[in-house]
């Protein structure tokens, strides 16, 4: 659809929902049918700075919005929603640039068949074949539109079937195709139906398709011979008992050369496994994998954040406090090992160290490597060999040890210290390994029913140094502050600074007011945001730096 | 459980079978790209003229793309041999076949749309005359008009090199001699790109008014790029008067193509700029 045409559409469909709405409203529902929907405004003005690195803004307003309708009449569902990109926020591509309706669908669903035509998002297992999802915040939607259908045709058994394109900005690419399967053992054989050890089997299947393209090979006057179907599968099982829980997935890729991988001919596969127990008041979780070329993409010649097919878990920790989360893990989809350990004990109350409310207790380490690969060649060839067990340079590990203690009734104070290691190259550029400390106290009192202070402090202290030829803001020794104060229910106002004290450079406050009523919210900032990554999943995206004012509506009704 | 055995194992043979994707041996990674042509000294072009090529993109679901077509056609009965037209099909859905048609893109074309942006502009019909750019940005328009202005401007300026090519069908290939005569000096790389087309094909296509006419015929279409797309590199030292000559042999015509209907279509072009400084065409013999 070019754009005329799409924005034909796009103005059809917008009277056409606001017919739907009205009608909603003053009809208590469409044929007998209900309409709910959601709707998230963004905006932000940005000045410039030199000190920070932000720019003057051309447009002086920039705005992400959206609004999500959905009407359900019994096991029927249909849904849009229209975006707006007038132009996109810092940080988010500028191909997102417009506006129109991104997503729309009809389905119909019931215990044992479900079918979905247009926009969809699904995952097979934990995502290593195929995950079509969205994150608003990273920018990313890899929705694919065609057709899902699933299937059960007896308890304990699903089968899913897909094929569609994949969103790529306003437009769709690729062509993939998907079938996945899942047997709960325990539901089918009837003698284990009571058993205290559930089994649950399942595999997967994704291919795409591509045209042939002349990718030109390092030999002057030839060419890379293309795949034009690659296909990954994968199998995987989950195992239960009692407090015990096993889950193990391996995926396998077929030759699939994309400028991700430099256009090599590699097979690629993943191996992750997860071992957990839990029992109250403690849990105990290790999960290890390792991905080797599986970066999986419907448009083999695409870079960026979209198009990706599949996903592989991250097995890091999703730091919240700033510091912590200053230096995010960014999966390598093209080769990775790593660990991860997490325990979580509640010492009871009325004990030594529980005293009189008890006191949480959460530990997690994890540590991520390259793979220890033998170089083959370039493009055009099978590109390296890698030992499965053998590890390459260390790209990242962390580790947290985080203590939650209620002092009295009103007040709560939880202390945190954390390691992190971290090796510029998995942003893509060389340097020294950072070796970063943390330390963290977060007290909340509760004043009353209604009012509710909370402070935060936050030090960091790097053996990094702000170098102006690589210009990573991130550098040096920190120190933040933070209050935050919520009252009548409703309010909030928030302050807090950010302060390169030592080797680095840059002073980052933001202050910060917010008001909720019913399902209605809406928040204003002003102050500086720092340039660097974030990341959700491990998948990342840049962040610019901005000095300015933010500002979201949300809404849903 | 013979049950559990049963689906499991039908769920692996559907897996088996589906994975039956594209696999490349590895003595087949790379292939040859294009016919590169051995260079001799030539005996110079006869013909000095300067000429133009105007590439369309277009697609049979494109409802435009007919108006264009009627314009393209216009220009060429204006300027005769001087303005030569090719018509590329890229993979954008305007190009999707209707009913059995057969699809009319290559994988040349489509490289092409995605280099010069037109597959990202998703604007269909496309042009570009001679490969001509402005501060860097390609000079694309929508042939329906303006197509003169462009050709004039091509045109009116002093050829740098002459070209002219000649094709003769063998048994079960093309012989193709591409001569190349340098009218100034040209310090840059320059490269010869030579093209199969074939005229009079009948495909579906989408109207202006939306209806479908199952009668279309479709000319200019750009079947293969029998060079690399980029062009193989001109053996000279870029000295005027500086006479070449290469002959290439193509065998990978489609036994669909009529062969007959086909022509070759030769352009000089700047290695870097990828500008067209001049092109030629021939009938196969």
């Amino acid at each position: 659809m070019n754009r005329r045409s799409r924005t034909i559409f796009t103005a059809s469909l917008l009277l056409g929902l606001q017919s739907i709405t009205i009608g909603s409203l003053n009809a208590q529902g469409i044929l007998g049918g209900s309409v709910t929907g959601n709707v998230q405004f963004d905006g932000q003005l940005s000045r410039r700075d030199s000190v920070i690195g932000s720019s003057d803004v051309p447009e002086k307003l920039l705005s992400n919005a959206r609004a999500d309708i959905l009407y359900t009449n019994g096991n029927f569902s249909a849904g849009l929603r229209y975006e707006a990109y007038l132009n996109p926020m810092l940080g988010f591509n500028s191909q997102y640039t417009g506006q129109g309706i991104a997503n729309y669908f009809v389905s119909y669903k019931t215990q044992t068949f479900a079918v979905t035509a247009g926009h969809f998002y699904e995952q097979f297992g934990n995502g290593m074949t195929l995950r079509a999802y969205e994150d608003r915040y990273l920018g990313l939607d890899n929705a694919i539109r065609g057709l899902n259908v699933m299937y059960r045709p007896t308890n304990g058994i699903t089968l899913k079937a897909l094929a569609g394109q994949q969103r790529y900005y306003w437009d769709t690419r690729g062509l993939v195709r998907g079938l996945d399967a899942e047997f709960s053992l325990n539901d089918i054989v009837k003698p284990w139906n009571e058993s205290k050890t559930r089994l649950t089997l399942g595999g997967s299947f994704v291919s795409k398709y591509e045209d042939d393209e002349t990718i030109p090979a390092d030999i002057s006057g030839f060419k890379l011979n293309l795949p034009k179907n690659v296909g990954a599968a994968s199998v995987r099982m989950d195992l239960a008992h009692g407090g015990f829980g096993l889950q193990a997935e391996y995926a396998h890729k077929g030759q699939d050369p994309t400028v991700m991988n430099d256009f090599i001919y590699k097979n690629g596969e993943a191996l992750w496994v997860s071992a957990s127990y839990s029992q109250k008041g403690l849990s105990a979780n290790i999960q290890a994998k390792r991905v080797d070329n599986m970066g999986f993409k419907s448009v083999r010649s695409v870079t960026g954040e979209m198009l990706y097919i599949n996903y592989t878990p991250a097995i890091t920790k999703q730091h919240t406090y700033a510091f912590l989360s200053m230096y995010p893990y960014a999966t390598q989809s093209t080769g990775e090992m790593g660990l991860q350990a997490d325990f979580m004990y509640k010492f009871k109350k009325e004990t030594l160290l529980g005293g009189k409310y008890g006191t949480d207790l959460h530990f997690n380490a994890s540590l991520i490597t390259g793979l220890d690969t033998t170089r083959i060649g370039g493009k055009g060839t099978d590109g390296y060999s890698s030992s499965f067990f053998g590890t390459g340079d260390t790209y990242y590990g962390d580790l947290s040890l985080e203590i939650a203690k209620k002092i009295n009734s009103k007040v709560k104070l939880t202390a945190t210290y954390g390691y992190v290691l971290f090796n510029p190259i998995v942003e893509g550029h060389q340097g020294e390994m950072h070796h970063n400390h943390v330390a963290i106290a977060d007290l909340t009192w509760k004043i009353n029913r209604k009012n509710v202070l909370r402070f935060e402090a936050e030090w960091m202290g790097s053996d990094s140094k702000y170098d102006p030829n690589v210009d990573d803001k991130r550098a040096g020794d920190w120190i933040m502050g933070l209050v935050e104060y919520n009252f009548t229910s409703a309010w909030f106002v928030s302050i807090s600074d950010q302060y390169a004290y030592n080797d680095g450079i840059g002073n980052y406050y933001n202050i910060s007011v917010g008001y909720t009523h019913n399902a209605t919210r809406l928040q204003i900032g002003y102050g500086k945001q720092r340039e660097g990554i974030i990341c959700i999943g491990g998948v990342c995206r840049q962040v610019p730096a901005s000095n300015g004012l933010t500002f979201s509506l949300t809404t849903s009704f | 459980m013979k049950t559990i055995f049963r689906l499991f194992s039908i769920t692996l043979c559907a897996i088996a079978l589906f994975s039956s994707c594209d696999k490349i041996e590895s003595d087949n990674y790379i292939v040859f790209s294009g016919a590169e042509g051995e260079w001799y000294s030539g005996n110079g072009v006869s013909d000095k003229s300067q000429r133009a090529l105007i590439e369309k993109y277009t697609g049979v679901r494109c409802v435009n793309c007919p108006v264009a077509d009627t314009a393209i056609n216009t220009a060429v009965g204006q300027y005769g041999d001087k303005l030569i037209a090719i018509a590329i099909h890229d993979s954008s859905s305007f190009t999707l076949p209707f009913g059995s048609n057969p699809r009319l893109s290559t994988p040349d074309g489509q490289a092409w749309s995605l280099f010069f942006g037109v597959r990202s502009a998703a604007m269909y019909p496309n042009a570009l005359v001679s490969r001509t750019s402005t501060g860097g940005t390609w000079d694309l328009f929508t042939p329906t008009s303006g197509i003169n202005s462009r050709v004039d401007n091509v045109l009116s300026q002093p050829a740098q090199v002459a070209i002219d090519v000649n094709a003769t069908r063998l048994d079960n290939s093309i012989s193709i001699t591409a001569d190349i005569e340098l009218l100034q000096n040209i310090s840059d790389k320059m490269t010869l790109t030579l093209l199969i087309m074939e005229d009079s094909i009948n495909a579906t296509q989408l109207m202006p008014d939306g209806s479908r006419n199952n009668e279309y015929i479709h000319n200019h279409i750009l079947r293969d790029v029998i060079t690399d797309i980029w062009g193989t590199d001109i053996d000279c030292n870029g000295t005027a008067g500086e006479k070449k000559m290469a002959t290439f042999s193509y065998s990978e015509f489609d036994n669909t193509w009529i062969l007959d209907n086909c022509h070759i279509v030769a352009f000089v072009s700047m290695k870097d700029s990828r500008t067209i400084l001049n092109v030629a065409e021939c009938e196969i013999d």
